[in-house]
């Protein structure tokens, strides 16, 4: 009696999540350690970016903003005021979805190009910003400084530890639970909705999905999630900086990985993260000083080949493969 | 002040002329190319390695730039472009275009910091930097030449546009590509060629720039992101449009950076630019219409 395709599907599921939960304990050595929490880490982003540039159809490239605004917020808070980051973590994700909604209200009007020019001019101002300004009453933001989080060695309630395991186990918690999020939002209401008026937003309107709706509840999603990853990313590093987490090129880096992976699907991003960090982190270990820029040359060109060859993302050539893989699978077993 | 606006105009006038390269081949393939800046960098570039390897006067290498940018343009529009344009013909919302172009940016810019490094290029040609007087007001001699070749080449591309067969040809494409295909115009042929101008347009605010402007890999970002700001603020696919959001923003920047730090003139310039997008995302000059 041969294994069904479900039963398979399964096995594999059951398969490889022990694998991932069991990485620390075989790798040992903490610079790996840290390329698997980069991966985790984009994977991440790049999943809370697809409920933006995925479901809802348009090309947001300002998400760095979002997460300069979970690391700043997290970060003032623990630093000035001594609430713990996993406090600062959901105050800066309400705030960021705040900012996230104030500044859909006039986007989502606009259409493609428009759309992408005024998240970048929204995320390059809100970098603008936080260079310039050094306090804001007693706030102190550290300007193009930036601000280094004090270490204070082990604690939960700090959001520290020495080794980088505990930093492995969180993130990969945090995208477990946002996939997971992700699944079950896209087979209710507002999941069908969001992709309807992502695909066709006249034919949405006119069966009467309030469009703009969908999208503005994408984007405060999206905003919240994404700021949630800034917060982490300030006490996985201990240092940020409007270059750290502001950058442009962040933004870019987070929808390319996601296109290249496969917008509007859920395994696009995920896959798109896992094989393309790996890549970029390698070449810029073993070329990056003979040769700098290499990585980020290969991430444009990988771009522009997917574009042309596969505009729905490698997620389509990966599931064609696994589903030969099942099929011949499943006559063996 | 006087001088801080002539500068600006001067300055502003240059900023126009690499925006009409982006409103150009927006208005004729409803396409932002996101990689304008880097093809900047591109005309900077070659502008550098001209005057580097033959020590001639730098606009002589116009003769160099212009078709060397020009094909570029042509053959980046005919190959990588127009697969991904024409996938998406019937889509309302190209957004694949936009990536592409924003691939080849990513692309260009980190091909040139392969090539040639980080650091930061000047050509020294002294005699261009000296400032000249211009009732009682002073900016210097490449700025100036500078102001005068953009004018030129924004009246060229006019008549060009206007009176020549090609020209036409463009027009008709822009307003209805259908329409044009009907009467025997080859629309992918029209818009490599645009593409090409576009860029060869680009290329030759490189070497206008490069006397008194720096060349790097990423040159061309900080043009960029102005660059989308001037043709917003003109109204997409606007030739006068560019140039006069080129003057506004070069006024804005030598003038505002006379009271307040650079910065935060740029912080100026991003809010003008999300103001615009909001209130009249069709600019000064633009035709109403959807955005």
């Amino acid at each position: 009696m041969g294994l069904s395709k479900k039963q398979i599907k399964v096995i594999l599921l059951i398969f490889s999540t022990i694998t991932v939960f069991l990485i620390p304990v075989f790798i040992k050595s903490q610079s790996y350690l840290q390329i698997f929490i980069v991966v985790l880490f984009f994977m991440y982003l790049t999943t809370a970016w697809n409920f933006v540039g995925g479901f809802a159809g348009v090309l947001p490239l300002g998400h760095a903003a979002f997460i300069a605004i979970g690391a700043y917020v997290s970060t003032i808070l623990f630093m000035q005021y001594h609430i713990s980051p996993w406090i600062g973590m959901f105050a800066g994700g309400i705030f960021s979805a705040i900012i996230g909604v104030i500044i859909g209200l006039p986007t989502f009007k606009l259409r493609g190009a428009y759309f992408a020019l005024a998240t970048m001019a929204f995320a390059g101002g809100i970098k603008v910003l936080i260079d310039n300004i050094d306090t804001i009453g007693p706030i102190n933001v550290g300007g193009p400084r930036g601000i280094l989080i004090n270490y204070s060695g082990n604690s939960f309630v700090n959001f520290q530890w020495v080794s980088k395991v505990p930093y492995y186990y969180i993130i990969l918690t945090m995208v477990i639970i946002l996939v997971l999020f992700t699944v079950f939002m896209m087979k209710s209401k507002i999941g069908y909705y969001l992709t309807a008026g992502g695909e066709d937003p006249e034919a949405a309107a006119s069966l009467g999905i309030n469009v703009a709706k969908y999208k503005l509840i994408a984007m405060a999603l999206s905003a919240f999630f994404t700021a949630l990853a800034g917060s982490f990313y300030a006490q996985w590093i201990l240092y940020i900086s409007p270059q750290s987490v502001g950058n442009m090129n962040l933004s870019f880096e987070i929808a390319f990985i996601a296109i290249i992976g496969g917008r509007g699907t859920i395994i696009g991003p995920i896959l798109g993260a896992l094989l393309l960090k790996p890549l970029e982190e390698f070449t810029r270990t073993y070329i990056g000083s003979a040769l700098p820029g290499a990585h980020l040359f290969i991430l444009g060109l990988v771009l522009v080949l997917v574009m042309i060859y596969q505009p729905r993302g490698i997620q389509e050539i990966v599931l064609k493969l696994s589903r030969k893989f099942m099929k011949r699978i499943s006559k063996k077993v | 002040m006087g001088s801080a606006i002539l500068n600006g105009i001067l300055m502003g006038s240059i900023y126009g002329l690499t925006a009409i390269g982006l409103t150009l081949i927006f208005g004729v393939l409803k396409v932002i190319n996101f990689a304008q800046g880097a093809f900047l960098m591109l005309g900077l570039f070659s502008t550098y390695w001209f005057v580097e390897l033959t020590g001639a006067n730098p606009y002589l290498a116009l003769i160099f730039v212009v078709p060397f940018t020009y094909f570029t343009g042509y053959y980046t529009q005919k190959f990588l472009i127009k697969p991904v344009f024409e996938s998406e013909k019937d889509v309302r919302e190209p957004i694949g275009v936009i990536i592409v172009t924003t691939g080849i940016w990513y692309m260009l810019d980190n091909l040139a910091l392969m090539l040639f490094g980080a650091e930061y290029r000047t050509i020294n040609v002294p005699s261009l930097s000296e400032a000249i007087s211009f009732f009682g007001l002073y900016a210097p001699l490449s700025k100036i030449i500078g102001f005068f070749i953009s004018i030129t080449i924004a009246g060229a591309l006019f008549w060009f546009l206007k009176y020549s067969k090609m020209g036409k040809a463009i027009r008709a494409t822009s307003q209805d590509r259908e329409a044009a295909s009907l009467m025997g115009i080859n629309q992918y042929k029209i818009y490599n060629v645009t593409f090409g101008i576009g860029i060869a347009i680009c290329g030759i605010a490189g070497t206008v720039l490069l006397p008194f402007y720096y060349v790097y890999p990423t040159a061309g970002m900080h043009l960029d992101i102005l660059d989308f700001v001037i043709v917003v603020l003109g109204g997409l696919g606007s030739i006068p449009g560019a140039l006069v959001g080129g003057l506004i923003i070069g006024l804005i920047e030598s003038v505002g950076s006379q009271f307040i730090s650079y910065s935060w003139t740029i912080e100026i310039i991003y809010l003008l630019f999300l103001v615009i997008l909001f209130v009249k995302p069709e600019g000064l000059f633009g035709v109403k219409g959807e955005f």
